[in-house]
């Protein structure tokens, strides 16, 4: 009973705080009422020495005894700050992370201040184009961007870019007339952010800002709400998995502590300390930092990453939604195929146009040339004389580009020859008469004549034409010559391409003189009887490195499918030519083509591909469209709007695929917001497009995607070996506590210990398996399925937990017994120790050679038994990051070192163990003390082990694929 | 809405009943028992394997050890003190001296820990010479008498009471046992109160000395007392083992220092603080910033009428 007494009496805080915590312990009510008994006397003590003399010693003490008299654990008020500190500091660290890659992108939005001539108060002011109010009268001239939503009131020659808009990469003509009812047809109407061309336009301000229809379009994007990524919903499932197990472990041991006759108190701080053993710490930083490392290296491979969890989007991608223009293709007008002398030619259509085969022998192609070169009015822009010449900017529409770059790479310098036959008169392009006519002085040596050339629509220049050239000759143009033209074009427009007439006369000297003076409105010059040369078609030519690209996504299991606002022959061409509908595979169409039959009578399964129009989507049901996504293999959606790239991407994430869209005009930033994972492209990308996307391809280039994708799907399996990794000594910081509370051992780790190994030793090992190159070729499997490849799966938690943790917690324990044998406690004295150990006032205690250890002798010991279970964790750490470089392929086929980062990871490791354990051995906060370096061998047969049945489970999954041990073992 | 989550609940209730036992596949927890068979078989053998390995490496190890000396003895180079009665929460001694039961645990205590000090369990120890270091070669080494006289008044032999009773409670201070230590110079137990005007603190024997000839220790197998030595045999491994363990507490003694505390009769109800130190021993430290209890020992002792 005399135990009592001294409590009550007492006058330090030490003793009330027992009483509390009995008070705790039992909760019964006289406890209480004693209590506050205690609290009066204690005042009446305080009372009576203050009015004795002011007594302070506190500043003599140390810090133990301290926290003796205040009974405040100084080691726990660490623990608090430490636990804090790391919340805080993975915070700031994901929002710089994430910060700094929103940063590159903010360099992107380099937004020019717009301004608009506006006619306010009969004066013409240049104000900013957001001061423009709805009835305001603007012009707008060749180049200017459109400042708002316009109605045209008058333009001259005027033409606009709608292609951010529409995804049409022709200019189209404004004029003043009403001519369509859908004002995004009619050409009345110029819509804000497209710009002007040419010519210039006058017009009234019809809505501003929000209200504009790429306001529409914005507001549409903005309310498609943002989904989680893939990895975003893997990492919480994971978190959900790590979670489950601490809380349920901690409330399991929680209430075997408690009916251990442990305080409450006691096992909420065991509840603590299990769960700090059983999350770790470190990870969300290590896979942001993969993540972010990824991204890295994704962008000096030109696909940019704004969003990082989008790195491994990519990677699980099952269905990209490609767009046409600019992706697929080069996006400019390129001339493809030639005819003349009853024959087709192919021209050169890559990128760089070097290599023109065709045979130029002919002296049809003499004149052809003539024409292609003359009948032109684009011209290079000055002072590009060392740029190649197929990046040479040029002043011109589409078409007369890529005709006058055709005839530069072939003739040389055209500015040169049109100098030498000097242009007398010119009738320019209109949509009346569809074709364009010039007439030039010849530089012919035996005598000025002149030439008249035209160009144009083929069917036009034909009914102009009497004779025809063959092989350099005249001959009439009778039906038989009509029937191989026709074949022809009907040919060259299937293939998708715009096919141009040529045609050319020369005036005879004698009617036309030197002197002679044209008059385009008389028309004093023949217009007919012409003579008729070739065709020329162009076509925007996919990319040269598509094709390989698309075949790549193919054997990867992705489906690539084309939505585009083109033509549907035209996305047909293209989408045969880059094998998205490959070489063999048939449509309906072409099916009812080829069997000379009505559509509706082809048995719709014998079709492989599709080609859908927006207007035949506007009609579907979603079943319906369901139904063609999930039959069709290759599909190809034209003259789709905005709102239908979205009701496709919603489409095919009902399917339960993992979509990524591409697109770069506004139209198409609803769409690569509602998509998985959204892909704007960089050069031709709108703003628009680039803020609603995840990612942004520097170079526009469709085959940058696939290298996203590897970079993904590597990225995810280097994910899963990083957190089978973290997961491993989990268990090794688990057991401690757990034979703590059972076995009654003094604590084998500390929890900041275990904090030292999560965020210490063990974050640049995890790193360096970012850098880990694929086991095999994961380009050849197909996606993973997005509810059934998990990041975390269950062998993957078990063998971490039961096999490798298991084996890491006995070697780390050697290591523990190790250290307290040889200073004199024998395993079997350790066991129910603990109560006696962590007694204060007990400070004679016997180990198993009779001597007596203090308080602090012990704790001292038992830092140091901190210290060896630390380092034989961190030596067993080592295998584990070894063995985690494969998850099926041995260390050896992968190659030990060429993953230098991993070696790296193991220095690093290592110098911070050394350092925590020989550098900051005195900070007594830390609880490390100074290591005999033997202990550091203690665990390596533990670590060996671990190699050995990694490599031996590692064979059998090589060995036995599909078998039991394939299902249990392979993570 | 409530509809559907309802359904939806319902409906993860079924998977999750399907979960724990379908019965078209005879799954249980999502494993037939032909499959929860081989991953149990898998598991008792993996688990074997390692609890088999596991020994082994601890049996190795424990094969580095020695029997009588631990390997290292760095971490405790200098003793701690400590008092007996044995305290039970902290070092504080409240007695009442009119209440024999408020005592009553104290001396019982004392007397337990004195019991290996009396003559009748002492007559087996070997005398020894006084103020040397009694070192020895062994193989037998043999344990110096403690005289209990020494403590005087805090004997228990005059006064059973050990002053409790006359409000002059004693205290015996012990030094902790070092395998292998050898105080220098001439070591003795200092007490002092902390309390100026209290100043009866005696120190038994004369001067706290603690005699030299008590070192150093051989540790608790080898030092123990001549006949109980012979009563072990050394022939039979482990039979000696078990032996030596019984007889553990009659071997070596410890030299004690006794503090008795003299409370004038004005004194009663106060709180006197007593320190005791390790002094005259170059390599006794009783210095230390953070281990309190290294050569020092501080206790607080209420007396009241």
């Amino acid at each position: 009973m005399h135990q009592k007494t001294p409590e009550i009496y007492s006058v330090e805080l030490s003793g009330t705080k027992d009483i509390v915590k009995t008070d705790k312990g039992d909760g019964k009510e006289k406890y209480r009422g004693l209590k506050n008994n205690c609290l009066e006397l204690k005042k009446k003590n305080h009372k009576e020495e203050f009015q004795k003399e002011l007594h302070l010693d506190d500043h003599k003490l140390s810090n133990r005894e301290l926290e003796e008299k205040y009974g405040t654990d100084i080691i726990m008020v660490y623990l608090g700050c430490v636990l804090g500190l790391v919340v805080i500091l993975t915070g700031i660290f994901a929002y710089y992370q994430e910060a700094k890659s929103t940063n590159i992108m903010s360099s992107f939005n380099k937004m020019i201040p717009q301004q608009a001539l506006v006619i306010r108060d009969s004066e013409k002011k240049t104000i900013p184009s957001e001061q423009l109010v709805v009835g305001d009268i603007v012009e707008v001239k060749g180049g200017d961007q459109i400042p708002a939503d316009i109605r045209v009131l008058s333009s001259q020659g005027c033409r606009v870019d709608n292609s951010s808009l529409t995804g049409e990469s022709e200019p189209q003509p404004r004029s003043s007339e009403f001519t369509h009812e859908n004002p995004l047809e009619t050409k009345n109407i110029c819509f804000y952010s497209t710009t002007c061309l040419e010519g210039t336009v006058t017009g009234m301000v019809i809505n501003t800002g929000d209200r504009t229809i790429i306001g529409h379009i914005a507001s549409l994007a903005s309310g498609v709400g943002n989904e989680k990524t893939p990895i975003a919903i893997e990492i919480e499932h994971f978190v959900h998995i790590v979670a489950g197990v601490a809380v349920s472990i901690g409330i399991l041991f929680f209430i075997i502590a408690v009916s251990l006759k442990y305080q409450v108190l006691d096992s909420i701080i065991f509840l603590i300390g299990i769960i700090v053993a059983n999350v770790p710490e470190g990870l969300l930083a290590t896979v942001t930092v993969t993540l972010s490392l990824t991204a890295k290296r994704m962008a000096k491979k030109n696909c940019l990453v704004k969003n990082l969890e989008a790195v491994e989007t990519l990677g699980s991608t099952s269905i990209i939604c490609s767009d046409k223009t600019g992706t697929l293709t080069q996006n400019r007008m390129t001339v493809a195929h030639l005819w003349f002398d009853n024959q087709i030619f192919v021209a050169d259509t890559s990128e760089d146009h070097s290599n023109q085969v065709f045979d130029q022998s002919s002296r049809t192609w003499a004149s052809l040339s003539k024409i292609i070169t003359l009948c032109n009015r684009a011209e290079f822009k000055p002072g590009q004389e060392n740029v190649p010449i197929m990046k040479k900017a040029v002043i011109g529409d589409a078409s007369e580009t890529a005709l006058l770059k055709f005839s530069e790479v072939i003739l040389g310098d055209v500015m040169e020859i049109r100098k030498r036959n000097r242009k007398v008169a010119e009738i320019p392009f209109n949509s009346t008469n569809k074709f364009q006519l010039s007439i030039h002085e010849m530089d012919d040596p035996h005598g000025k004549r002149f030439l008249m050339v035209m160009k144009g629509a083929p069917e036009r220049i034909l009914e102009k034409c009497s004779t025809i050239m063959i092989n350099g000759e005249e001959h009439p143009l009778d039906k038989s010559t009509a029937k191989t033209f026709h074949t022809a074009y009907m040919e060259l427009g299937g293939l998708g391409e715009r096919v141009l007439g040529f045609c050319h006369l020369y005036l005879p000297a004698d009617e036309f003189p030197e002197t002679y003076s044209f008059d385009i409105d008389a028309m004093n010059f023949p217009t007919s009887n012409l003579c008729f040369v070739g065709l020329l078609s162009m076509i925007d030519p996919p990319r040269s490195t598509v094709p390989d690209a698309v075949t790549k996504c193919r054997s990867a299991g992705i489906k690539v499918i084309m939505v585009t606002g083109d033509h549907p022959i035209t996305a047909k061409a293209i989408a045969k030519s880059v094998g998205i509908i490959s070489a063999n595979s048939e449509t309906v169409e072409d099916i009812a083509h080829r069997l000379n039959i009505a559509v509706e009578q082809v048995n719709k399964r014998d079709a492989k591909a599709a080609v859908v129009t927006g207007m035949e989507l506007k009609d579907m049901s979603s079943e319906q469209l369901d139904e063609i996504l999930a039959n069709y293999q290759e599909i190809v959606f034209a003259r789709t709007s905005p709102q239908q790239k979205l009701i496709i991407v919603e489409g095919c994430q009902r399917q339960d695929a993992v979509v990524a869209v591409t697109g770069d005009g506004v139209n198409d930033s609803p769409a690569l917001k509602k998509a998985d994972i959204g892909i704007a492209m960089g050069i031709a990308g709108s703003d628009a497009a680039k803020n609603a996307a995840d990612m942004v391809l520097l170079d526009d280039n469709f085959a940058s995607i696939v290298t996203g994708v590897e970079e993904g799907r590597l990225i995810f399996d280097n994910l899963k070996k990083t957190i089978a990794y973290s997961l491993t000594k989990n268990i090794a910081e688990l057991c401690p506590f757990l034979i703590y509370i059972i076995v009654g051992l003094p604590l084998p780790i500390g929890t900041i210990t275990i904090l030292f190994i999560d965020l210490g030793t063990d974050i640049i090992p995890s790193i360096a398996l970012a850098y880990e190159k694929a086991e095999s070729d994961i380009m050849n499997r197909k996606p993973r399925h997005k509810n059934k490849d998990r990041l975390v799966n269950q062998p993957l938690a078990v063998y971490s937990y039961l096999h490798i943790g298991l084996m890491q917690a006995l070697g780390a324990f050697l290591v523990y017994f190790t250290v307290y044998a040889q200073e004199g406690f024998l395993p079997r004295t350790l066991i129910n120790l603990r109560v006696e150990w962590e007694k204060d006032y007990v400070n004679d205690l016997k180990d198993s050679y009779g001597q007596e250890w203090t308080r602090y002798q012990r704790e001292y010991l038992e830092w140091t038994g901190y210290t060896a279970f630390f380092v034989g964790i961190l030596v067993q750490q080592i295998a584990d990051l070894i063995i985690r470089k494969t998850r099926r392929n041995s260390i050896f086929q992968q190659g030990l070192f060429r993953n230098k980062v991993i070696w790296v990871g193991i220095t690093s490791q290592i110098i911070i163990g050394l350092i925590l354990s020989y550098g900051l051995g005195s900070v007594t906060a830390l609880s490390f003390t100074m290591l005999r370096a033997q202990y550091w061998f203690v665990a390596v047969p533990h670590a060996i082990l671990i190699w050995v049945y990694d490599e031996v489970r590692k064979l059998f999954i090589r060995l036995y694929p599909g078998s039991w041990w394939d299902k249990n073992m392979y993570y | 809405m409530t509809k559907n989550e309802k359904k939806s609940l319902n409906q993860s209730l079924a998977e999750w009943k399907l979960f724990i036992y379908n019965p078209t596949t005879g799954e249980f927890l999502g494993r037939t028992a032909k499959s929860w068979g081989l991953i149990l078989l898998f598991y008792l053998v993996f688990y074997g394997f390692l609890a088999a390995l596991f020994s082994f490496t601890m049996w190795v190890m424990l094969q580095t050890l020695n029997d009588e000396v631990p390997k290292y003895r760095d971490q405790i180079p200098s003793p701690g003190l400590m008092v007996f009665p044995k305290p039970v929460t902290a070092l504080e001694y409240t007695f009442s001296r009119s209440d024999p039961t408020s005592y009553a645990g104290y001396i019982e205590d004392l007397k337990k820990f004195l019991k290996p000090y009396t003559l009748e369990e002492q007559k087996n120890l070997t005398v020894c010479p006084d103020g040397a270091l009694f070192e020895q070669k062994g193989p037998v080494y043999v344990a110096c008498q403690f005289p209990i006289s020494l403590l005087q008044a805090c004997s228990g032999m005059n006064d059973p009471d050990f002053g409790y009773s006359q409000g002059n409670p004693c205290i015996l201070v012990k030094m902790n046992r070092i395998i292998g230590l050898k105080p220098e110079g001439v070591p003795r137990i200092d007490c002092v109160s902390k309390n100026e005007d209290i100043p009866n603190v005696a120190v038994y024997p004369h001067n706290g000395m603690i005699d030299l000839k008590y070192f150093p220790y051989y540790g608790k197998k080898l030092h123990v007392s001549i006949e109980k030595f012979l009563c072990g045999d050394y022939s039979f491994g482990k039979l000696e083992h078990v032996l030596t363990y019984h007889l553990s507490g009659v071997g070596y003694l410890q030299p004690l220092v006794a503090v008795q505390v003299s409370f004038a009769p004005n004194n009663t109800g106060k709180e006197v603080t007593v320190e005791c130190k390790i002094d005259g021993s170059a390599n006794l430290k009783s210095q230390d910033d953070r281990d309190k209890f290294l050569g020092r020992v501080m206790f607080k002792i209420t007396a009241r009428a």
